[in-house]
């Protein structure tokens, strides 16, 4: 495959136009996802804290602690939700799903009810913890925690995804760049070549197909090749006209 | 346990024995489950959604045939089969044989839930019975609400946890056994009264330990006393599993004694390494927890060496021990557990598993059984669903031939309350009666 000078520049350009939206595209993903899934999840869990919340008020009130537990223990099964807790209102653990027990940053932390906290639990992990009021915090509140390692696998494997598409894509456009421009490139060589017979002015030479084929394009590759026809044979007219009689030696 | 094999040594009474004991056990072993928790057969008669037919009552159980608890549900099954079988000989219950429809969910919720939903839509059971567990039960009960219309009714589960004894549940369940308040609250007066007020729990992270941790804590609030410290495992957990991290816990708050609430495997790992852990203190257990079990892990692994594990363990107990064969029902449970000498669900059967000559479970199973054939009888020959609950509440001042008289109310939806202590001696359980002489601090 033969590109034009011309044609390489354009090149790459849109190589690196491609390289440019690729990798923009990909940043601003990274970003939005990063920030869109880590929202969602802390929002699911905000969610599950309160739906939590909410049904424990008649457990704790009028009911076993077992049910409580029993309760909870339903919703760390959910993908994401490492571990929960409930506290009441005298900072009395009332169930958890910790093993082997509450862990000592949990103990000694300061209650940040409402508000996102992120821990790191010593042989566990880092966690962001996110909590609700039970009866607006006169029975106690709800905690839980979800393992940052997962929420980043999901934010990865959703990255991952749209990294692979935006590759696939720039492969894609870099392969169609370079089969366009030596599509567009094909006829203008022919040109370069029909220009360089002309220029050697070989007329016993019998014209090629290619120069046929470029003499009846209709756009502006053939409208130079005619116009070079058409100097060419000015030329050699004036030529001729402007060459000295010589007369034969008598 | 008579085999095919040593049929050659047997005398005719015996090959007698063998046969009627096959015949009679005979309907549970046509009738259950197969492994992968689908029902292989239908019973005989036409089973109408009554759960009666014209010659049997079959009644649906859910319960850990396999699994790291499975000793709980054998035991508990094999001491309702030894007297449910002895039924069936006597020509049954106004002429029904008792049929048990079995279902394995391996002490875990899910299943547990899945399999209910089967024995009332699919099996159509006349009632549910022998469950067992706290986390499993817990998560059934709004399994009968759903189906109250019907009037299903669980008899006698293997757990002593409160939601099936308090509102909204308690409507739909019956229980024999003490609670779990009850016996921890046992527990704990008896170690105060000897000046071991540092109570720490170890317990099972789910609605089980919960309930056992809840029954400490509020026990030790009588004696304005709080709990130590506390320590949590998986439920599941093998014997072979370490527990060095909560005896670890747990020796960084100094108790005087530990109450565990858990299942045998995972207790018998606890002790053999609070032990090996320096924490010599007495380890005590609730009676869920599979008393033969737990020390059969213990005397597997040391052989005569387990002395120094089991000798701090003090298990509570719901019945009375099977060694006081001076009660009438304690003498009839060993009789027909020699003369039937049930073997585990073969549906089920997992072939490492040995059962137990007696065992606290199995007694409890035996007299689970023995209460509802009682209430079968008083439910006339025409029993439904509807008008169980009343054979139930006419059940006043009933000998259950255990020293205990057993009654039902409205208001009174559990027939024991008795709790029992324990201590190993010369490797099996014998009764506790002095706390002092044993563990005073």
């Amino acid at each position: 495959m033969r590109i034009t000078r011309l044609f390489q520049r354009t090149m790459f350009g849109i190589f690196f136009l491609f390289l440019l939206i690729g990798v923009s595209t990909s940043v601003v993903s990274i970003y939005s996802v990063d920030l869109h899934l880590t929202s969602e999840y802390e929002e699911n869990s905000r969610d599950i804290a309160k739906t939590i919340a909410d049904a424990s008020v008649d457990i704790i009130l009028n009911r076993d602690l077992s049910s409580l537990q029993s309760l909870i223990d339903q919703f760390v099964e959910i993908q994401g939700i490492s571990y929960i807790y409930i506290v009441n209102d005298t900072d009395e653990y009332l169930a958890h799903t910790f093993v082997p027990g509450i862990p000592e940053e949990i103990l000694e932390s300061e209650r940040q009810v409402g508000e996102t906290v992120t821990r790191n639990l010593a042989g566990m992990g880092d966690f962001v913890e996110v909590s609700s009021y039970i009866l607006a915090g006169h029975v106690g509140s709800v905690h839980i925690g979800m393992d940052v390692s997962h929420v980043a696998l999901a934010i990865q494997q959703a990255i991952g995804n749209q990294i692979y598409l935006i590759a696939i894509i720039f492969f894609v456009g870099i392969f169609a760049s370079i089969w366009f421009v030596s599509f567009a490139a094909k006829p203008i060589n022919s040109l370069l070549d029909y220009a360089v017979i002309l220029a050697k002015g070989d007329k016993e030479e019998e014209p090629a197909a290619s120069s046929e084929q470029i003499l009846t394009r209709n756009d502006e590759v053939g409208h130079l090749a005619r116009l070079f026809q058409y100097f060419s044979t000015v030329t050699d007219t004036e030529k001729r006209e402007n060459e000295p009689d010589v007369e034969e030696p008598k | 346990m008579a085999h095919f094999g040593d049929m050659a040594k047997l005398t005719r009474r015996q090959l007698t024995q063998s046969v009627l004991a096959s015949a009679a056990i005979a309907p549970w072993r046509a009738y259950a489950a197969d492994p992968s928790g689908q029902a292989s057969t239908v019973p005989s008669g036409t089973l109408t959604d009554s759960g009666i037919t014209d010659s049997e009552i079959v009644l649906g159980v859910s319960t850990a045939f396999k699994g790291p608890s499975r000793g709980l549900g054998i035991e508990l099954y094999r001491g309702a089969v030894s007297y449910f079988a002895h039924v069936n000989d006597q020509g049954g219950v106004h002429g029904r044989r008792i049929v048990l429809k079995l279902r394995n969910d391996g002490y875990q919720p899910v299943p547990a839930v899945e399999n209910s939903v089967k024995l009332i839509v699919d099996d159509k059971v006349f009632a549910l019975f022998g469950y067992v567990g706290t986390p499993t039960v817990t998560r059934v009960l709004p399994v009968l609400k759903k189906f109250q219309d019907r009037d299903f009714l669980l008899f006698f589960p293997f757990t002593g946890a409160q939601p099936q004894r308090q509102p909204p549940y308690d409507e739909f369940a019956f229980n024999l056994r003490a609670s779990y308040k009850q016996e921890t609250a046992g527990l704990v007066d008896n170690f105060v009264s000897i000046g071991r007020e540092r109570i720490a729990v170890f317990y099972q992270a789910d609605a089980y330990g919960r309930s056992g941790w809840a029954g400490v804590r509020a026990a030790l609030k009588e004696y304005d006393k709080k709990l130590v410290g506390e320590a949590t495992y998986r439920r599941g957990e093998q014997y072979t599993a370490v527990m060095r991290a909560q005896v670890e816990r747990l020796k960084k708050v100094n108790p005087d004694a530990v109450i565990c609430i858990g299942a045998y495997a995972a207790c018998a790992a606890f002790a053999r390494d609070a032990i090996d852990g320096g924490l010599e203190i007495p380890i005590a257990n609730l009676s869920f927890v599979g008393s033969e079990n737990l020390l059969k892990n213990l005397t597997d692994e040391f052989g005569t060496e387990s002395e120094r594990y089991s000798r701090w363990l003090v298990n509570s107990q719901v019945v009375p021990s099977y060694e006081e064969l001076a009660m009438g029902s304690i003498s009839e449970y060993e009789n027909l557990m020699t003369r039937y000498d049930p073997t585990p669900p073969p549906e089920f059967e997992e072939h490492d598993y040995v059962p137990f000559a007696k065992s606290f479970t199995s007694l409890e199973g035996f007299l689970n059984a023995k209460l509802m054939t009682e209430i079968l009888v008083r439910a006339g020959p025409s029993p439904s669903r509807a008008l169980l609950e009343d054979a139930v509440f006419s059940i006043q001042n009933h000998d259950l031939g255990i020293g205990e008289m057993v009654h039902f109310s409205p208001e009174r939806r559990q027939g024991l309350d008795q709790v029992y202590y324990t201590i190993v001696d010369n490797n099996r359980f014998v009764s506790l009666t002095d706390w002092g002489a044993k563990f005073a601090a």
